[in-house]
């Protein structure tokens, strides 16, 4: 597996502003007297099976919070029946939540009226959908432009921004066609495009690619990737596909039985997991491609400083492997000339290998070597780099 | 008979008992040993007991007497029934002459031209040969009196059928009201339709049009709320996210994403209207139906041909350029032909404007008389030999008299008088027994209360009477169909064979199966099982293939590399998996075969069907809503009793 990590547009937030969503214990229950589950905190912490037999409710979203912030890209990720599904969706009340707080740009989303939330539909956030949702009777072109003609746009005007629309997601020449004429690639273009045309604040991706051939599937993230890196523009992004989920994510949330069991960067969700669901989700995940320097690196001696290659601190294991092969000694890692730390082959083989390494100190044993750290050392690291709050990463990594 | 609605102890039982079927005939078998003895005693055996009916001869004469007294003076007539009355006079009238003034070019070219457009060059084609052969059978004018009814009677129930349709789409509380009460005027035979109408009425063109817009008008409704309901729902929410208001969501997804079913609504409401405008004849519609329906009273074959050919005509070539127009947009969405647009319409009307112009300068608006075939005489010299030398004594095979004769003898007549000879409960018993084990405890329910009805309502022997052919029909329908359907399901080439015989005896409206059986079997019970059984064939052959060649093909692969034969997989593996299928063919084998016996009741059938004839051309209107009403009980209990369960179905929806 490789994940060619595509060139990610980091949030350009520097300091933590009005996030787009803002989602405050947000709960979505399905059933009869779906109201009084998040009410009683004992119904509240009753385990799926169980809260079934007792009310005969579901509960698709327990208890979630989040803030997405501009420009990044939010990847809610997590298996079929996780609730992802529902989650995206009582973003903009296409599903009625049952308790939290949403917020767009900090206004209510749950106290907004029919017509301001048409509002906010037609013009802040356009939703895109695993199963294209497209009108066959009509064109590529008036697909396209049928949210303009929604929001009551004029025919030759909503055509001539949909033709630049059709444009941009690569789909000239087939303006005329029919979505039952197109292939899948073609008609997620097709509904991609619909998307953007209205100019949305936020676009939401529904599972947007599964349907798709795993080559298409890949082309039609990396066109994801360029319209993020040429617009800028705030994503949340839903998938059950967790190389997808790293490959586009700036921050990920992992979501298992309705709620949010980690939230991190794609390097926090790999390197460290919150528990044992999480660390066998991503144990197939090659560790090197996600996994920087900043985080395997170790304190640099005073004679390390001066010399060997050197590496910014965003870059991947996987680059500084080949870097520290060909050198044959540690590379340091470099920002604004300054030396932060070096990492020699100990560093790089423990990351690849998922051996947390102890990088406060002096090279880390291998846990399984010969007269290897005393045991307790083991939870030690790990609870460490949990706590570190993704701020400090984000900050400098802004180009 | 409440008690059957007592359930089954399902707990507790040991063994063979446990089986649902065998509980629920213990349950009935216990009701009956309490309620048999009980019933005897009190009202005896034999045929329905006459304490037990209510005669409405009395109340519905003196209701019928009062509408045909009062249809001049009260205001319900002269204000609401009488406007709707002259309304649907002067509209067929204007649609009529309008026809007329277009001549037989006029009207060719218009119907050449529209299916040109929506259906291509080879339906374009089959029209106009269509059309000018009804002229040249010399049934010009009958055609155009018929198609002029069925111009209005169509819009009529396109709009009817629509409103109720999108009203249904979109309301869940008004689907849940409309749907049973649609799916059960489906089911009801068209002759039942004819009375109602005709005691606020009268006979006449009014009463004819509507009775053909109750009768088409359901299909339409159902199919748009269909189309409306099974709309893409990711589609709809992609809709929604967009911010579209529920008008725009009807307008720019809803109905045209329901496109497909709507223009099959039309193409059935279309077919059930030229089927009724046909019957309608006996309620004083005119037209080719009135010549089929005066020369079968005469016994005159050749007369009843001649306007029966035109009726098929019409019939194969509105279904066809109707289907056309539906199929002709599926998702690969190639829309390049169609009437739609506003310059096509016009050129249409141009050029039928002008045909019409020029036939008119020509002086040859009226179809030549000297154009027109008489098809009447040689067919009715055919009649004749055929009565001289096939009807009985051919050697070996006797003659098609004899085998109507037999068949009436040896078939139909024990039937009918084992039916009659039943104790009355044992009926209400089987009728029970039947429709519990095939359905629930509520078709069940219904299918005793409408049987009581027919009791009760007086017309208990001549319903039986109905019945025995009914069974007879069905009888015969199945066995033949199941044997072509499992034929034609396992053979490629016989189903290529059986299409398009298949395809236009589908459209045929059912009076016209009359035609044929009265030429060969002359009037009386057998021809009109004969009729039956023709009408019903079809479906039933095409519901067995079709269940047959759609059962899980992995299944009958499996079952094929475990070496089984051709019969084995027939038997293991294809019947039972298409177990649905075929009851579905029965369900509508048997729909339809009471349809055809009722009309049977116009050359012979007697019993209900002739009932309603009678009191139709006598006047009697009180006699003929007892026997429609009877029909409609009938009807019910059939349909209820052969219905597969659909419990299943509904939870998972």
């Amino acid at each position: 597996m490789t994940l060619p990590v595509p060139t990610r547009k980091p949030p350009t937030a520097d300091e933590p502003g009005t996030p787009v969503f803002s989602v405050d214990g947000l709960w979505k229950v399905f059933g009869p007297k779906a109201g009084r589950v998040p009410a009683d905190p004992e119904l509240a912490a009753l385990p799926a099976a169980e809260l079934r037999s007792r009310t005969g409710c579901t509960a698709a979203v327990r208890d979630v919070s989040f803030d997405v912030r501009k420009g990044e890209v939010f990847v809610v990720m997590g298996l079929s029946g996780s609730g992802k599904s529902t989650l995206v969706r009582c973003l903009t009340r296409l599903i009625e939540p049952t308790a939290g707080a949403i917020a767009i740009d900090g206004e209510d989303v749950r106290a907004m009226d029919k017509g301001r939330l048409r509002e906010l539909r037609r013009h802040r956030a356009a939703m895109v959908f695993q199963h294209f949702g497209l009108l066959p009777h009509r064109t590529v072109l008036d697909n396209v432009a049928y949210g303009l003609e929604i929001q009551g746009v004029g025919r030759s005007e909503r055509r001539e921004r949909a033709a630049e629309v059709v444009a941009k997601v690569g789909l000239e020449g087939m303006e005329k066609r029919r979505p039952g004429q197109l292939s899948g690639g073609q008609r997620q273009r097709v509904g991609l495009a619909r998307a953007l045309a209205v100019d949305p604040e936020v676009l939401l991706f529904d599972e947007p690619f599964s349907a798709l051939d795993p080559l298409i599937r890949r082309d039609m993230q990396e066109e994801v990737a360029r319209l993020h890196s040429e617009e800028g523009r705030t994503m949340v992004f839903i998938t059950h596909d967790l190389s997808e989920a790293l490959k586009l994510g700036d921050r990920i949330a992992l979501m298992r039985d309705g709620q949010v069991v980690q939230l991190g960067t794609p390097e926090e969700i790999v390197g460290s997991p919150a528990d044992d669901y999480v660390r066998e989700f991503v144990r197939d995940v090659p560790r090197e491609q996600v996994m920087t320097v900043r985080t395997a690196m170790r304190p640099a001696s005073a004679q390390e400083t001066g010399n060997g290659p050197a590496l910014r601190p965003e870059a991947t294991i996987a680059e500084a492997i080949e870097a520290v092969a060909r050198a044959g000694a540690p590379a340091r890692v470099m920002d604004d000339g300054r030396c932060l730390g070096v990492v020699g082959h100990e560093q790089l083989l423990g990351v690849v290998a998922g051996i947390p390494t102890d990088a406060g100190s002096a090279p880390a044993a291998p846990d399984r070597a010969p007269g290897a750290a005393p045991a307790p050392r083991k939870a030690a690291p790990r609870k460490r780099r949990q706590a570190t709050p993704p701020a400090p990463r984000t900050s400098p990594e802004a180009v | 008979m409440a008690t059957v609605t007592a359930t089954a102890p399902r707990t507790a039982l040991p063994g063979f008992l446990r089986s649902r079927a065998t509980a629920k005939l213990l349950t009935l078998a216990a009701v009956a040993a309490l309620l048999a003895p009980l019933l005897n005693a009190r009202w005896g055996s034999g045929s329905w007991p006459h304490a037990l009916t209510v005669d409405l001869s009395k109340p519905l004469a003196s209701a019928s007497d009062w509408v045909i007294d009062n249809r001049d003076s009260h205001p319900l007539f002269l204000y609401f029934f009488g406007y709707i009355s002259n309304a649907v006079v002067l509209l067929v009238r204007a649609v009529y002459l309008t026809l007329l003034a277009a001549g037989w070019a006029g009207v060719t070219a218009f119907g050449a031209l529209v299916a040109w457009r929506v259906a291509g060059v080879r339906l374009a084609a089959g029209t106009a040969a269509a059309l000018l052969a009804c002229g040249a059978l010399g049934m010009w004018v009958p055609t155009m009196q018929t198609l002029a009814l069925m111009v209005v009677a169509v819009l009529a129930s396109v709009a009817v059928g629509a409103l109720l349709g999108l009203a249904a789409g979109l309301s869940d509380r008004l689907d849940r009201a409309l749907r049973p009460v649609l799916d059960t005027m489906q089911v009801l035979p068209a002759f039942a339709y004819l009375l109602p109408v005709v005691l606020v009425f009268g006979i006449g063109v009014p009463a004819a049009v509507l009775a053909t817009v109750v009768y088409a008008a359901p299909p339409m409704a159902r199919l748009t709320a269909l189309g409306l309901r099974g709309a893409d729902p990711e589609v709809l929410e992609a809709v929604e996210s967009l911010g579209a208001t529920r008008r725009q969501r009807l307008l720019t997804a809803r109905i045209p994403l329901a496109r497909k079913e709507l223009l099959l609504g039309l193409n059935q409401t279309i077919m059930m209207a030229l089927s009724m405008a046909v019957i309608a004849s006996v309620i004083g519609a005119g037209g080719l139906g009135d010549r089929v329906y005066q020369a079968l009273a005469s016994v005159d074959v050749g007369a009843a041909l001649a306007a029966g050919i035109p009726i098929v005509l019409l019939a194969v070539v509105l279904d066809r350029v109707t289907a056309a127009a539906g199929s002709g947009t599926g998702d690969a969405g190639t829309r390049h032909r169609t009437i739609g647009r506003p310059y096509a319409l016009a050129v249409t009307l141009g050029v039928t404007v002008a045909v019409a112009l020029a036939t008119r300068l020509l002086g040859a608006l009226e179809w030549p008389s000297g154009a027109t075939l008489d098809i009447a005489e040689p067919v009715n010299r055919a009649v004749d030999w055929m009565t001289a030398h096939l009807y009985s004594g051919v050697p070996v095979v006797g003659g098609t008299a004899d085998w109507a004769g037999h068949f009436t003898t040896w078939v139909l007549d024990p039937v009918r008088d084992g039916l009659q000879w039943l104790p009355w409960w044992s009926v209400l018993l089987v009728v029970a027994a039947l429709s519990w084990l095939i359905g629930t405890w509520r078709t069940a329910l219904t299918a005793v209360l409408a049987m009581a009805a027919i009791g009760v309502l007086g017309v208990w022997e001549p319903s039986l009477d109905t019945l025995s052919q009914v069974m007879a029909a069905v009888a015969v329908t199945l066995v033949l169909g199941f044997a072509t359907g499992i034929a034609a399901a396992r053979s490629d080439r016989v189903e290529r064979a059986l299409r398009p015989v298949l395809d236009v005896c589908q459209t045929m409206p059912q009076f016209v199966y009359l035609i044929p059986v009265v030429a060969l079997f002359g009037v009386g019970r057998a021809p009109a099982v004969a009729a039956a059984v023709v009408y019903a064939l079809p479906a039933v052959v095409r519901i067995t293939t079709q269940g047959l060649r759609q059962v899980d093909q992995a299944a009958l692969e499996s079952a094929r590399s475990l070496g089984a034969t051709g019969r084995q997989q027939l038997w293991q593996v294809q019947i039972p998996l298409a177990r649905r299928a075929l009851l579905l063919a029965v369900n509508q084998g048997v729909v339809l075969v009471l349809a055809v016996v009722i009309i049977g009741g116009l050359v012979g059938g007697g019993a209900l069907g002739y009932d309603v004839a009678f009191g139709l051309a006598q006047g009697d209107l009180a006699t003929g809503l007892v026997a429609g009403a009877a029909i409609v009980c009938l009807g019910l209990m059939l349909d209820r009793v052969t219905q597969p369960t659909r419990r299943s179905a509904k939870k998972g929806a």
